[in-house]
């Protein structure tokens, strides 16, 4: 494309900035296909064809149940809600989780985690369903067993009636069989969470459909931290799409010691659980007979640049719940924005142009980026009730 | 993305290869919205599938490889890499050939904007030989 025309097709921008009067913003037609990207809001419905209750109602039911039912847990005192808790953005406001045990990690949200493709801060779940089994056997976490679930599910008269209406057979003989069936209405469930449209998508349509008026409400404050996003701070090389992840993995100089003399490899182990575990794409669970979806897992590598890495969570609904990162190291996202501007080079061993660079952001450049990354996030309308009642159907 | 598909044409060496008789080396695959691209001794046609490459989704390449001489061609391996951050694909592509000279490249992802530099091997004969073809993704 020209100069030429690229300069006829700078969008100018008269916002209207408060106190500080006016503000012109430009958006030439490279920035605008870019912000483009970052839409539409929502997306449309996730299907995941490994999970044959993936968009079924009651299925959505029964996984809405089982999520706030404390008695999948081995002592019958925690529940999924426990730690993703609606009113604190599907998080836990702790640093790191506390189960059975003490946890390394954090809780991460559970907004539009049915559009991602690798779960977890280490990818070891390549489905919502396998990710939603982990915790209720794992020692650490619920401590619950295969054998519980399974007779929770014959032996309760509404979930089995729930699960004859998910899955048109009552809860069978097969213990593992019926925990991978309540962790696929868990992530039937779970796919249902979407965050709200926000300040942001409301100005991202405005651009891409050409109505200034409209894209000079959004904050002028935002708009220049958006423009730090995608320019200086090359956020969007990682913070890509709709959901502002691309959905693997990086590197942000995080430290990932968790005990002296102990690290969390991140990436590099969660692949090597990812294929030790006979609940991934390729095993028999799977109800994907075609194979398609396990793609990824068919192709990924195991690379010596995994060591270390998390994965790039989505910046929607971070709100100001914080703590941050994949062990809460950042408590607020002032602290996120300092440390993308004080990052050390050293840290983050790179041969090439680096992704992450200490980006030294004047006081009021790290203002404008924390209002653009509040703007990502609004009231998430209330929830319908849950079905209690199963009946006939 | 659009600035790729303007691309048509990248010789590795293009030096003193007279460009076959289409007969002899269909390029099908490299009209429209492919890509062809030669050396001394290879002749490469492609195109992506589904045909828009997108940020971080999956895709797979269809490709013509022929050999100067009328070498057997093997298709031996297709990877890429950011060659501005020096970071490759998470993802291993793996080759199916399809008969006459046609393979298949599954798996493919570039996983985020910017400057992509694909890397095809070919063999041609005893040689191997890397191919390499930049494309932007935004
Ligand atoms: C003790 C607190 C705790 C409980 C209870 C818990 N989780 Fe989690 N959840 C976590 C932590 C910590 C992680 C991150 C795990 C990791 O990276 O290894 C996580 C990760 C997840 C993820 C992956 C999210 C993403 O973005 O990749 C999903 C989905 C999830 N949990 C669902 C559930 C479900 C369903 C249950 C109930 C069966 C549950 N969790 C119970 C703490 C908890
Ligand atoms: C190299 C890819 C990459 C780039 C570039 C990048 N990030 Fe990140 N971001 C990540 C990863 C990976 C994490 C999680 C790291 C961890 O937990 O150790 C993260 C975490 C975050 C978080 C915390 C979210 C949460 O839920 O904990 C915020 C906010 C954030 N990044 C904003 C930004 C901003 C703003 C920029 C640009 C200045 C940026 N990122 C640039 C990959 C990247």
């Amino acid at each position: 494309m020209s100069r030429w025309r690229a300069l006829l097709l700078v969008v100018t921008l008269l916002v209207g900035a408060g106190a500080e009067g006016w503000a012109h913003l430009q958006w030439p037609e490279d920035e605008v296909r870019a912000i483009r990207a970052h839409g539409p809001w929502p997306p449309p419905a996730p299907v995941d064809p490994s999970n044959r209750v993936s968009g079924d109602p009651a299925a959505i039911a029964l996984g809405e149940r089982l999520f706030n039912d404390a008695r999948l847990s081995g002592a019958g005192t925690m529940s999924c809600a426990s730690c993703h808790q609606a009113e604190r953005n599907w998080s836990d406001g702790r640093a790191r989780a506390r189960g059975r045990a003490g946890l390394d990690r954090r809780t991460p949200s559970l907004w539009n985690v049915g559009q991602g493709h690798w779960f977890g801060w280490d990818g070891a779940a390549d489905s919502l369903w396998a990710q939603s089994l982990r915790p209720i056997i794992d020692p650490l976490e619920m401590a619950g067993s295969t054998g519980h679930v399974a007779a929770l599910l014959r032996g309760d008269p509404t979930l089995g009636c729930f699960y004859r209406r998910a899955f048109g057979t009552a809860p069978g003989s097969d213990d593992e069989a019926l925990l991978v069936d309540a962790a696929k209405a868990l992530a039937a469930f779970q796919e249902t969470l979407v965050s709200p449209r926000t300040a942001f998508d409301d100005f991202r349509d405005a651009l891409v459909a050409g109505d200034l008026a409209a894209a000079a409400r959004y904050p002028a404050a935002a708009q220049r931290g958006l423009k730090i996003f995608m320019g200086a701070g090359n956020c969007n090389a990682c913070h890509f799409g709709p959901r502002f992840t691309n959905g693997e993995f990086g590197d942000v100089g995080i430290p990932f010691f968790v005990r002296p003399g102990e690290v969390d490899s991140g990436r590099l182990g969660g692949l090597a659980k990812l294929m030790a575990s006979p609940f991934n794409r390729l095993g028999p669970y799977s109800d994907d007979k075609s194979g398609a979806s396990a793609l990824r897992t068919r192709h990924v590598q195991r690379l010596h640049a995994n060591f270390g890495e998390f994965r790039v969570p989505g910046l929607r609904q971070l709100g100001d719940t914080g703590p941050y990162m994949h062990n809460g190291h950042l408590a607020t996202l002032q602290d996120v924005v300092r440390h993308y501007s004080k990052v050390s080079p050293d840290r983050l061993h790179s041969d090439g142009v680096p992704l992450v660079r200490p980006l030294g952001l004047s006081a009021d450049d790290q203002a404008d980026l924390v209002a653009f990354l509040r703007s990502l996030a609004a009231d998430p309308p209330p929830r319908p009730p849950p079905l209690t009642e199963c009946g006939a159907g | 993305m659009r600035r790729a598909l303007a691309a048509l044409l990248v010789a590795t060496s293009a030096s003193g290869w007279p460009l076959p008789a289409a007969a002899d080396c269909p390029l099908d695959l490299g009209r429209g919205t492919g890509w062809v691209m030669f050396s001394e001794r290879a002749i490469v046609a492609f195109r992506p599938e589904p045909l828009r490459i997108e940020v971080g989704q999956p895709f797979s390449l269809l490709l013509n490889v022929c050999t100067r001489r009328n070498d057997p061609a093997e298709l031996v391996a297709v990877d890429a890499q950011m060659p501005d951050h020096r970071h490759g694909m998470n993802y291993r592509p793996t080759i199916v050939p399809a008969g006459q000279g046609r393979f298949r490249a599954d798996g493919l992802v570039f996983h985020m904007p910017g400057r992509w530099e694909l890397d095809i091997d070919v063999r041609a004969g005893s040689e191997v030989e890397r191919l390499s073809h930049e494309i932007i993704v935004k």
